[in-house]
């Protein structure tokens, strides 16, 4: 069986080295957060308003599986950690991807308030209704 | 309708019970909803009472509830399922009896046992409790039970977890029963699609129990999911390699990796139709910039996996049982595992054949249904190499026997007219139609239900100690399969002649003769549910001539069966040593596999803690306060989570230590048992001789 990736060497070195890690974890994190709320308040366009925040979103996953969750390419679960991370990623992109894809296909069939959107997506205005 | 909210009582008050609906106005509709109302009062009374005149009170808490074994959370988890199921089998028939008196006519359109509203809220409690709080509870506890046994560990991963878990599902539970007595719930089906379940067409209290109740024993899933998988990864006994495992702990790790991925859909969907019901966002509400269409496309991206969740532990019985009452090896191990994996990937890329009529264009569509097509390949393998298991085995006809063949005939039915179905330009045709509703149950009860009912019987001896008697078990297993073909059968032809689904009424005398064969069905359910009850009550009464003390009554192959019946709590005086496949039965062909370990040690297990019965009740009160916003009661119940949470992380929590001397009179006094007792042939399996200890020389496996 493997051991966990925590490192079990010297318990008081490890504690310091764990809250070092996690103090650096909940900074950038909450720097990361205040982004995406001044991003929202501030008079950027929609679309770079989007971006900044999926931005900091994933820069955000990625401190806390680091920094919070112990993920690790280096220790000796470096191949499970790998896998895993791979893995996620996939299906999380098999849900993101196909939700863009089916609301986008389905976007301009909605018939809704086209004044609140801006940019309606164009290739959906390219289908005839009936295909 | 603009509700006044009371600052203590929120929303409730005395217009919100059955039984005022009953005095208001006496119909069948309100005596059904009243009796129902009844039964729970009654019961919870009873049980209440019964628990106290037995002085049951401090073992239920001391041995079961503040019980952190991952054995006992498993018991737990199906007798809340089989409770749940009760429920659901009645609420079922009510339906069903309610659809044989439907028939209007063009001047009274309306007709039959219950009201319209009342028939949408039953149809919608049957999904949701069948689908969340019976089909679920009874995976996760099966796999509870079994999964350490089979793994050669103590207990799971993060035991204390795992009683949140059970805590989180029964709150959720709760809720669900609770709104039988205290208002109404919602009318949306299990899907609660919106924008009807928003809160412009659905003001009320219903939609908020459903999602409460979704939200709270989600969390428990989610919690699950991950406690399985960590079990799998890291508490396996030396030398049990991943292609060593038996294949009910594959299809177990291939739920897990499912709760953990499909299980946050849920809770996002849910989460953001509650933003739209309490604080008025517009996730869903078209007019406001929102999409309703994406519920459904989040809601299926849990909904499909959930599907498959259900269904594998199920193949993972089959697989067991299939292997031990044939005397054979499980055949084609290999092709198993590798289509569960696909399975379990594949499935989350076929959610949209849910929603194909929403009006995505045909590109979509088409890779959807393709995608769902493929799906049925693996499943196909597996069946074929169940057959193969079984052929020129030496098959006993028990009732997981019973079960399996059941599932072999009715099973492929139920998975071809989903194929069916994964044709877009035919779903158009059939979808929204019983046809639909045929197909769904064809799979869900001889996969799900037969299967877990199989692994029920299969593992009871484990867990208490004596057999279910086989002559009700095959009995029950008969009734379900003949009122399912009943119930559901008809339901196929209905659709086809254009009966809609969740229709309170319709006008076409043709379809009656269904509908009056379908009822019978219902009433076969009923009668295999009371038969199931019996089981295990003439079990109980007879459990001294059906006691196996050995421990392996099947002569099984894999590792749970190595220990005495019940099973102790820490499971194996000594974590095994694996070396190979079906370990037990290596150890049966080398001779003597009863030989005790060399020496004893003391065995640490988890503490007993009030820490999960805390949390479903603080849960409980919380989707209660939050669903009448009673909003004191919500903080006060919200905050007692976070503070148990806290405490809980303050707590140097120390380990139970079992002696090395306990375990070894317990083990000693058990091989001491073993000796003294006859070997069964596989012929007199069924009879009394059968103690637990069988004739080894006829295993083949």
């Amino acid at each position: 069986m493997t051991k966990p990736n925590t490192g079990e060497v010297n318990p008081k070195d490890t504690a310091a080295h764990e809250i070092r890690s996690y103090a650096t974890g909940f900074v950038i994190s909450l720097i990361l957060t205040i982004a995406a709320f001044a991003a929202v308040l501030s008079d950027l366009s929609p679309t770079l308003k989007i971006l900044i925040i999926c931005i900091a979103a994933l820069l955000q996953v990625t401190t806390h599986l680091r920094n919070f969750l112990h993920l690790s390419f280096s220790g000796n679960q470096s191949r499970e950690d790998l896998l895993l991370v791979l893995f996620s990623a996939s299906l999380l992109s098999i849900m993101a991807g196909g939700t863009i894809w089916i609301l986008s296909d389905l976007h301009g069939r909605m018939h809704g308030d086209q004044a609140a959107h801006a940019e309606p997506a164009e290739h959906s205005h390219n289908r005839a209704p009936e295909d | 309708m603009i509700q006044q909210t009371n600052p203590i009582f929120g929303r409730l008050d005395w217009s919100v019970t059955p039984y005022t609906d009953l005095l208001n106005k006496v119909t069948s509709s309100t005596i059904v909803g009243a009796g129902a109302a009844t039964v729970l009062v009654v019961g919870a009374i009873g049980a209440v009472a019964l628990l106290t005149w037995m002085r049951w009170w401090k073992p239920l808490f001391r041995d079961w509830l503040t019980s952190a074994d991952a054995k006992k959370i498993g018991i737990m988890y199906i007798v809340l399922a089989l409770v749940m199921m009760a429920r659901g089998i009645i609420e079922g028939f009510v339906m069903r009896a309610h659809q044989a008196t439907a028939l209007g006519t063009l001047a009274a359109p309306e007709s039959g046992l219950v009201a319209p509203d009342h028939f949408a809220q039953l149809f919608s409690t049957h999904g949701t409790i069948m689908i969340f709080f019976v089909a679920m509870p009874l995976l996760i506890g099966l796999i509870n039970f079994v999964l350490p046994q089979q793994l050669g560990a103590r207990d799971m991963a993060f035991p204390v977890l795992n009683q949140v878990s059970l805590g989180m599902t029964a709150a959720g539970a709760g809720l669900i029963m609770i709104s039988l007595l205290v208002g109404q719930f919602g009318t949306g089906g299990w899907t609660m699609y919106p924008p009807y379940t928003g809160i412009e067409y659905s003001p009320g209290e219903g939609v908020d129990y459903w999602l409460w109740a979704i939200m709270i024993s989600g969390i428990g899933s989610t919690l699950t999911g991950m406690n399985f998988a960590v079990t799998i990864f890291k508490k396996r006994a030396p030398g049990m390699h991943f292609m060593r495992m038996p294949l009910f702990c594959w299809t177990s790790l291939c739920v897990a990796i499912m709760l953990i991925y499909a299980m946050p859909a849920l809770t996002v969907s849910s989460t953001m139709l509650l933003l739209d019901r309490y604080a008025g966002f517009h996730f869903f509400t078209n007019a406001a910039g929102g999409n309703m269409m994406n519920y459904a496309n989040i809601f299926w991206m849990f909904g499909h996996p959930e599907v498959y969740i259900l269904v594998l532990p199920a193949f993972g019985v089959f697989s067991e049982i299939s292997s031990t009452f044939s005397g054979k090896k499980l055949y084609g191990y290999t092709s198993l595992v590798i289509a569960s994996m696909s399975i379990s990937v594949i499935s989350f890329t076929v959610w949209l054949h849910h929603f194909f009529t929403m009006g995505s264009s045909v590109p979509v569509n088409i890779a959807f249904g393709i995608a769902t097509m493929v799906i049925g390949i693996p499943t196909g393998v597996k069946i074929y190499d169940w057959m193969a298991t079984m052929w020129r085995g030496r098959i006993r006809v028990t009732t997981p026997i019973v079960y399996l063949v059941g599932f072999f005939m009715l099973f492929v039915i139920g998975g071809l007219s989903g194929i069916i179905l994964a044709n877009p330009s035919i779903d158009y045709q059939v979808h929204n139609s019983t046809f639909l509703v045929a197909h769904f149950h064809n799979v869900i009860i001889p996969g799900v239900l037969f299967g877990m009912l199989a692994g029920i019987h299969y593992w009871f001896p484990k867990a208490f100690g004596f057999r279910l008697s086989e002559t009700w078990g095959r009995l029950t297993a008969y009734l379900f399969i003949g009122g399912f073909l009943c119930t559901f059968m008809p339901l196929y032809v209905l659709g086809l002649m254009g009966m809609p689904r969740r229709s309170p009424t319709f006008q076409n005398p043709d379809f009656m003769p269904w509908m009056y064969i379908a009822a019978f069905g219902g009433v076969l359910m009923l009668a295999a549910l009371t038969s199931l009850t019996w089981t295990f009550w003439t079990s109980w009464r007879n459990r001294e001539r059906l006691a196996v003390p050995g421990g392996d009554p099947w002569n099984g192959a894999t590792l749970e069966w190595s220990s005495p019946a019940p099973v102790p709590e820490w499971n194996f005086p000594h974590i095994p040593v694996v070396t190979a496949r079906d370990d037990w039965g290596a150890t049966k062909r080398g001779g003597d596999p009863w030989r005790g370990p060399d020496e004893y040690v003391d065995i640490e297990m988890p503490a007993n803690t009030y820490f999960g019965v805390t949390l479903a009740g603080a849960a409980f009160l919380l989707g209660f306060a939050m669903t009448w916003h009673i909003w004191w009661l919500s903080i006060v119940s919200l905050f007692t989570i976070v503070a148990a949470l806290f405490w809980r992380g303050l707590q140097v929590v120390e380990p139970v230590i079992v002696p090395a001397e306990e375990v070894e009179r317990a083990d000693k006094q058990y091989r001491d048992r073993i000796a003294s007792l006859t070997p069964v042939r596989r012929v007199e399996e069924e009879t009394e001789h059968n103690r637990g200890v069988p004739d080894i020389t006829e295993f083949a496996g």
